[in-house]
């Protein structure tokens, strides 16, 4: 009996009301016609790419942007419906990104409907400073809003997402936003760091002295806050950058983090099936013009950036990598191949082996610890 | 004497350093029409980009020309000679293949310290020496005080002496004159036994080691068998012939003739400066006097500053010696940076010409470690050993005590600097022997120095505390016990053999506690806190600490990110493939370099 493969599916809204200070992602404001010329060209990439995975499931489904959200009504129905015509979704579990102040009740209402269990908001911070330095148009109560109106329309999943390090961020900042943020019926919380990508507003701001990033040790004492305050509330970190409630981790990105194939549609998508990564074009008229024939990047993994890639993710999880499956996964020796560097880690107290897995100590420098078992 | 001798006059120019030895030589050429104008390059005698950068010529290229004097044609062999102390032995090799010396001195600056060495060295091989006065277009010039100082300082003649501007071209012909008049025609007997002294030598990768000669005896040509004297080597003579300035090949070199012998000599060490060559089949009695094997005073470590280039390195190392046999290298190996060489010189100025070498020529990056000199190291057992890498220095408990070299040193400076050069010279535990007041302008100040000391930036600063006015000129003296120590640094508690100095005693404190201030500076913070410890013995004498970093990007990673964030790491990775690693502790191979620098 041929059983079907599985893959998750990523689909892309590159589009948003305002661009923010510290982004590269692939968004941009856009004109109603160019809308709609992307959802039908979204659409013609999912059939295309139905009839090629003819023989995929999709385990899970990731509307991201950019901000989905701000899509006129009816548009995200359409996009699952297409979705659902083309591949069988095996579980419920779909997951829409929005902007506190776009999701509105005929959205939240619209989302349930076409299938949604999971809202993921980018709220940051809840101070208007930090949202003014981050270049972002919602407040506080708008996500307060936001949540009482996917509650009403059962979508019961909700992720928040917040920023560390902005410029001007104090603790007391970060302690306030955790404050409130958890005061809302909420089940997932991603706290990340800022990273300054080249020619971002942000950064050229930073660069030329206008702002200044908060120092190393304020940035790690805001982590230590968060892991601490949320830990003692209910959510327990679980990834890095990722807390939640028992029972409400990500199976969307938890599909990441084990290396399991992904499909990406949209523009500048990524994807990862079958050993192999590649991207949708960054060009949108590219896209338009044909939306099945624009892919970039095709890089087939090898049997070293896959041991990377497996090394890199596991030990950014709390639950560290699963030496056994490693060796299983790869035909190989996992504490054969790294004993230089493991006794050294250990030694210094970076990372420890717990009941077959090896576990960082120390997360805020993982990539350097990541970077002593790459080649 | 035969008529072809009576028509040759060889001769050298000794000069202090931009007192316009080059550019006089270049006139000579021109004047006697061995070089057209056209042809001549700013400094034609210096063949290498890096001496003529630095304006010091270190290379000989000795040069045939013709001058019609008074209705005869007479043959001028000029030989150019280094101006840099550290080749004071090839100087005297070129100059013992000379009847006359032309003395070039500044009409401005007056007699240096240079120059008076390299009189000396002129006066011992019993040269006729032939005082010129140049930049005499410039302001500042003042003929007649020069003229006077040198017959006060030097003790020749000299009220007699041509006033030229070599720059401008002005009395060229005087000074042609007056080696025709003043210097010797060279003596010597065509019949007897061959006899020439090898002042030079250079490899060429068609014919083999060349020597550049000067012909006493005899004569060679081509299909001789010839012997080195010293080294007892015997090779077939493939050509001869003489420089114009460049290569002429010619029937025969006859007594009293400067030229070059090419006998498919495989490397230069076996053509050594200061040998003589004899014919095989008729060999002289006895060989000319002056030979001695130039020994390396300076040493250090020559590393790739990636450790995979060492072959390269090795090459390259095996290139130079080919054409320069004072070169001395041996393979070392350290636990800091991996395999390399030490290697010895013949100063500092040679030092840093095989390292420019080996990054330009080669296009190699190198760590180079601490210049050091050798020591005599008497052990309790009463063995001696000579020690020139720190990390050859016996325990401290087997070593009874230790000796370093010494030099004389000649410091000429204006008197107002007087005191600022015996503090530093006294900073350098410099011994005063003499101060010698030349005129109301100038004095020479005689130190006994330990050469360790002058191997940091002694000169440097000599130059910064007097305006660039001081000159300094030193020979080898002698060993003399010192309170010596071995200083170590250590990282994370490992020991750094790239970084241990030997030094004196009262100067370890110091010079730990600047090293570990500047290793904190240059040692990028990592996973862990890095302790640096400065320690002599077992005894800890200076601390620092370098940080643990507390934190990198902590981003998402869903995606996309996830091959981005891959490369990113194998890219952090790569960068810390270059660094060096003592025990745990990551050091930038630039860390090295900065660190050496300091003084």
């Amino acid at each position: 009996m041929f059983s079907k493969k599985k893959f998750s599916l990523y689909i892309h809204i590159p589009f948003c009301v305002s661009k923010c200070s510290y982004c590269d992602f692939c968004s941009f404001v856009p004109k109603n016609e160019q809308v709609n010329a992307y959802l039908s060209a979204l659409n013609t990439e999912i059939k295309a790419r139905a009839q090629k995975y003819k023989n995929y499931d999709v385990t899970s489904v990731y509307i991201g942007g950019g901000t989905p959200s701000i899509l006129p009504y009816g548009a995200i129905s359409s996009i699952l419906d297409e979705v659902r015509e083309n591949f069988d979704i095996k579980d419920k579990n779909i997951t829409i990104e929005a902007n506190p102040n776009s999701f509105t009740r005929e959205k939240a209402e619209e989302y349930s409907k076409a299938g949604c269990n999971r809202v993921s908001f980018g709220l940051q911070s809840h101070s208007p400073r930090i949202l003014s330095v981050l270049n972002r148009k919602h407040n506080f109560a708008d996500l307060e809003n936001s949540v009482q109106y996917a509650l009403e329309y059962g979508i019961n999943d909700i992720n928040v997402d917040i920023m560390l390090g902005v410029p001007t961020q104090t603790l007391d900042d970060i302690k306030e936003t955790l404050q409130r943020v958890i005061g809302l019926p909420i089940t997932h919380i991603s706290a990340y760091g800022l990273i300054c990508e080249p020619n971002t507003p942000l950064t050229k701001a930073i660069e030329k002295g206008e702002l200044m990033l908060p120092d190393e040790d304020e940035t790690v004492n805001m982590y230590d806050l968060t892991v601490d305050f949320l830990g003692k509330h209910g959510f327990s970190r679980y990834e890095i950058s990722n807390f939640a409630k028992e029972g409400y981790e990500s199976i969307h990105n938890k599909n990441y983090w084990a290396r399991g194939a992904y499909l990406g549609v949209g523009l500048a998508a990524y994807s990862f099936v079958n050993g192999v990564h590649w991207n949708n074009t960054e060009n949108f008229s590219k896209y338009l013009s044909n939306p099945t024939e624009n892919i970039e990047n095709v890089e087939p993994e090898t049997l070293e950036t896959a041991k990377e890639e497996f090394i890199m993710l596991a030990l950014r999880t709390t639950k560290g990598l699963n030496i056994a499956e490693y060796n299983k996964l790869f035909g190989a020796d996992f504490l054969a191949e790294h004993k230089e560097t493991i006794k050294k880690l250990i030694d210094e107290n970076l990372v420890k082996i717990e009941n077959g897995f090896l576990i960082i100590n120390n997360p805020y420098i993982s990539n350097a610890i990541i970077a002593e078992f790459f080649d | 004497m035969s008529d072809r001798q009576k028509f040759i006059r060889n001769f050298c120019i000794v000069a202090h350093i931009d007192h316009g030895k080059s550019t006089l030589a270049d006139r000579l050429l021109e004047a006697t029409g061995t070089v057209a104008k056209r042809d001549l390059q700013e400094q034609l005698l210096d063949s290498m980009d890096l001496e003529r950068e630095r304006g010091i010529t270190i290379k000989l290229t000795p040069t045939r020309m013709h001058y019609n004097y008074k209705g005869d044609d007479y043959i001028l062999n000029l030989i150019d000679t280094p101006g840099h102390v550290d080749f004071t032995y090839e100087v005297s090799r070129s100059l013992a293949a000379c009847e006359g010396a032309i003395l070039i001195v500044d009409a401005g600056q007056g007699v240096e310290a240079q120059t008076l060495a390299n009189v000396h060295l002129a006066l011992d091989n019993r040269l006729e020496i032939l005082p010129v006065i140049n930049k005499i277009d410039l302001p500042s010039a003042e003929p007649e005080k020069v003229k006077q100082e040198i017959e006060d300082v030097i003790g020749i003649p000299a009220m007699h002496a041509p006033c030229i501007s070599a720059k401008e071209g002005i009395n060229i012909d005087a000074v042609l004159e007056g080696i025709i008049k003043e210097f010797p025609a060279p003596r010597g007997s065509e019949d007897k036994p061959l006899k020439c002294l090898v002042f030079d030598s250079y490899y060429d990768n068609f014919k083999g080691a060349i020597c550049l000669v000067r012909v006493f005896d005899g004569s060679v040509k081509k299909g001789d068998k010839i012997k080195f004297m010293q080294t007892n080597n015997e090779f077939e003579v493939t050509e001869v012939g003489y420089f114009t300035p460049k290569a002429k090949e010619s029937d025969a070199l006859f007594a009293g003739e400067v030229g070059y012998i090419a006998a498919s000599i495989k490397k230069v060490s076996e053509a050594r400066v200061g040998d003589t060559i004899t014919n095989a089949d008729n060999p002289a009695e006895e060989a000319l006097p002056g030979y001695k094997q130039v020994q390396p005073v300076v040493f250090s470590g020559i590393f790739p500053v990636d450790g995979s280039k060492y072959g390269e390195l090795k090459d390259a190392l095996e290139k130079l010696k080919l054409n320069d046999s004072a070169l001395d290298y041996q393979p070392e190996t350290s636990v800091a940076l991996g395999f390399g060489f030490r290697c010895g010189f013949l100063g500092l100025l040679h030092m840093e010409i095989i390292q420019e070498r080996l990054e330009r020529e080669f296009n190699l990056d190198i760590i180079t470690t601490a210049p050091g000199v050798s020591y005599h190291v008497y052990k309790t057992n009463g063995e001696m050993l000579e020690v020139s890498n720190p990390s050859n220095l016996p325990e401290p408990s087997l070593i009874d005590h230790i000796e370093e070299p010494y030099v004389n040193a000649h410091i000429f400076t204006p008197p107002e600097y007087m005191g600022s050069i015996m503090e530093l010279c006294t900073e350098r535990r410099g011994e005063n022997t003499d101060v010698v007041y030349l005129d109301e302008k100038r004095v020479r100040l005689d130190y006994t120095i330990p050469l360790n000391e002058i191997i940091y930036d002694f000169f440097d600063n000599l130059k910064s505390r007097t305006r660039g006015y001081a000159s300094l000129d030193y020979e080898m003296a002698d060993y003399r016990t010192s309170k010596l120590v071995k200083l170590d640094i250590l990282l994370k508690g490992e020991i750094c053999d790239a970084l241990s100095l030997i030094v004196h005693q009262d100067k370890a404190y110091e010079r730990g506690r600047i090293m570990a201030e500047k290793l904190k500076e240059v040692i990028p913070r990592q996973m862990f806190e890095v302790p640096i410890q400065a320690a002599i013995g077992g005894k800890i004498i200076a601390r620092e600490t370098v940080k643990a970093f507390r934190k990198d990007v902590l981003a998402k990673c869903y995606g996309g990110d996830v091959t981005r964030k891959r490369k990113l790491l194998e890219k952090q990775k790569e960068g810390k493939k270059k660094m060096r690693n003592i025990g745990s502790v990551e050091v930038p191979s630039d860390a090295f370099i900065s660190i050496l620098k300091i003084d």
